[in-house]
């Protein structure tokens, strides 16, 4: 344990500092060809011709991919999960966002597979596309997916992610005031310094080598294996040094569409996606929609709460199911609510896939019920210290999905913020601790909820 | 062509107008700038043109033949570091490291050119560098170390600045 507090080193620093890290595009393989993809320049619309032939004749271009070079085109990033697949890897018949990738090539030079993938002849016939999760429910909304707007493949096929805890109907019966509130954090890319970047060198014994950017490096052999339909021992990564990622480099983004080029051409080729392809085609942490209802006494307590909750998908599922799954365990925030109703929806978009960013699904209900408290607090009038630490998580309490808190730290952590603020909080207050409810602190609202930390 | 590249003159045969950067790290195999925007907007390729950080990315090699380039390389290795590489490692100023490079040279250019620890100022000279993994604060720290004058105990990571009453509360 002589690591734990201690000011270690950084393993890597040296290298960083000197310029000697190996990042995937540092990476030098002689003969290596470069990738560009024809991605989709319409948010939705038919695909009426695709056709390859004039970049494969050209002087220079290797190969070219399209959905009928791919053992298993459509595949889903939680497909190992039982998460039915809904994403294919170019597309077919259909674009559903704009970057959508629907031909890759590899040639000699990055300028010639610019040049390859401009003489892919491409014909669409443009479809209403469908922006706002608020209006996916709308019977006249444009239609993403055949089977509808929102996925519809939670626990006993529910078209939703629902938590029922409690009596919410007695907690709303019992209230002095209702405190309502609509938060909508927007969509936010990334931005790794280091985009999208891969290589990709067939070996003779005929595996792949993968150099990889992946935050995942596991999951991404699982993924290209799954499509490719070749068994993991045909692929070897060399991961583990990402230029950035922040949940951004979770998604598969360009390995497998790179170990296709490769076996097509026999040759080594790189991905480098540009800055403007990392902007507007690389997933981007959700946008969301919540509406909370809660129900408080006029002391500070909050009985019960309602919420729904959309979450922005974009154009195919990839993590959504997991993220809102997190999102509703999560939806109380770092307080105990006996009395729970969410319904929570991921819903198809005609934008980029979203993904996981720093806390997914979490970030975006933390800052709601954070600025939701404010406005409690607000409304009845009383100090925003008070009605954190009032309803903080403590021992034995009970998260929305039934988890017995064993070392909850809202208590000491509302107090260090008032303390760094200098806002001085009332004796009683200053002298809570996380240790189990009772007293004034256990009113008969909270006394249903309680679970035994020490089967825990 | 011709460019002293970290004291050692190379001959150059890429078309005039291929960006420094690819120069660099494609035709002398220079790796340490980073093509992280190949727009002029996130600072990882900056490299040092006569002393001056400029952003090899956006700078055709013709415009600096004949100049003296600096790399990371050029400042020190890891067997003889530059004080702000020490000060970088010891500070943990670098992340995921793809900035960090850029960020050197450019704080080289800075104390060279007599700049202090003020922090203030060392965010000016910084400006345009990103560091997507927000690690401003010990980057910062780094530079003023140098600044000052600091020597550096690279078996240890130094506490970062304390940054709790950056808004000047009481």
């Amino acid at each position: 344990m002589k690591a734990v507090g201690a000011r270690l080193p950084r393993y890597d620093g040296i290298a960083h500092v000197t310029g000697r890290t190996v990042f995937v595009d540092d990476v030098r393989i002689p003969g290596t060809l470069w990738v560009k993809a024809l991605r989709s320049p319409s948010h939705h619309a038919k695909i009426t011709k695709l056709d390859t032939e004039p970049a494969e004749r050209m002087k220079g271009v290797h190969a070219v991919v399209t959905h009928k070079d791919v053992p298993l085109n459509v595949y889903g990033h939680l497909s190992a999960l039982g998460i039915p697949g809904d994403e294919p890897l170019l597309a077919e018949d259909v674009v559903r966002y704009k970057g959508q990738p629907i031909a890759i090539v590899a040639a000699e030079s990055e300028e010639l597979a610019r040049a390859a993938v401009e003489a892919i002849v491409l014909s669409l016939d443009e479809q209403p596309a469908l922006f706002d999760i608020r209006k996916a429910f709308d019977p006249d909304a444009p239609q993403v997916h055949h089977w509808g707007n929102w996925y519809p493949h939670f626990e006993a096929e529910m078209d939703r992610r629902q938590i029922r805890k409690g009596d919410i109907d007695a907690a709303f019966d019992q209230a002095d005031t209702i405190v309502q509130g609509v938060y909508r954090p927007a969509a936010i890319e990334h931005v790794p310094l280091e985009t999208q970047v891969c290589q990709v060198v067939p070996e003779p014994n005929g595996r792949l080598t993968i150099y990889s950017c992946t935050q995942a490096l596991y999951f991404s052999m699982g993924v290209v294996a799954a499509h490719l339909q070749q068994p993991l021992n045909k692929f070897k990564f060399v991961g583990g040094t990402v230029g950035g990622g922040f949940g951004g480099k979770v998604d598969t983004a360009t390995e497998t569409m790179c170990c296709l080029l490769a076996l097509k051409s026999g040759k080594p080729v790189k991905w480098r996606w540009t800055r403007e392809e990392e902007f507007l085609c690389s997933s981007t942490r959700a946008p969301w929609h919540m509406e909370i209802a809660d129900a408080v006494s006029k002391d500070g307590w909050i009985l019960g709460r309602k919420m729904l909750t959309l979450h922005d998908s974009g154009a195919y599922c990839r993590f959504s199911p997991y993220g809102l799954t997190k999102h509703s365990f999560h939806h109380t925030g770092a307080y105990t609510i006996p009395n729970l109703s969410f319904d929570g929806y991921v819903v198809f978009t005609n934008r980029v896939p979203t993904t996981a960013m720093r806390g997914f699904g979490v970030t975006s209900v933390s800052f709601a019920t954070e600025t939701h408290l404010s406005r409690i607090a607000e409304v009845l009038g009383i100090d925003p210290f008070e009605l954190r630490l009032k309803n903080a998580n403590r021992i034995g309490d009970t998260s929305p999905n039934g988890v017995v808190y064993t070392d909850p730290s809202t208590v000491p952590t509302i107090q260090a913020i008032a303390d760094s603020l200098g806002h001085e909080l009332p004796g009683e207050y200053r002298a809570m601790t996380p240790a189990q409810r009772e007293g004034q602190w256990l009113p008969d609202h909270l006394v249903s909820q309680l679970g035994n930390p020490e089967e825990h | 062509m011709n460019l002293t590249v970290n004291g050692v003159e190379r001959e150059v045969e890429s078309a005039p107008l291929t960006p420094l950067l690819f120069v660099l790290r494609d035709e002398l195999e220079i790796e340490s700038p980073k093509a992280g925007c190949q727009q002029g907007g996130c600072g990882a390729c900056t490299v040092l043109v006569d002393g001056e950080p400029r952003r090899s990315c956006l700078t055709p090699v013709v415009t600096v033949e004949g100049s003296q380039i600096t790399t990371v390389e050029g400042l020190g290795s890891a067997e003889s570091l530059a004080p702000l590489q020490e000060a970088f490692t010891h500070h943990y100023a670098a992340q995921c490291g793809f900035c960090t490079t850029g960020m050197i040279v450019a704080a080289h250019a800075y104390i060279e050119h007599g700049g202090g620890e003020d922090r203030e100022q060392i965010q000016h000279a910084l400006g345009g560098h990103v560091c997507r993994c927000t690690g401003y604060v010990k980057i910062v720290d780094a530079i003023a170390a140098v600044a000052r004058g600091d020597s550096f105990d690279l078996t240890l990571t130094a506490p970062s600045h304390d940054m709790t009453n950056v808004g000047g509360a009481k």
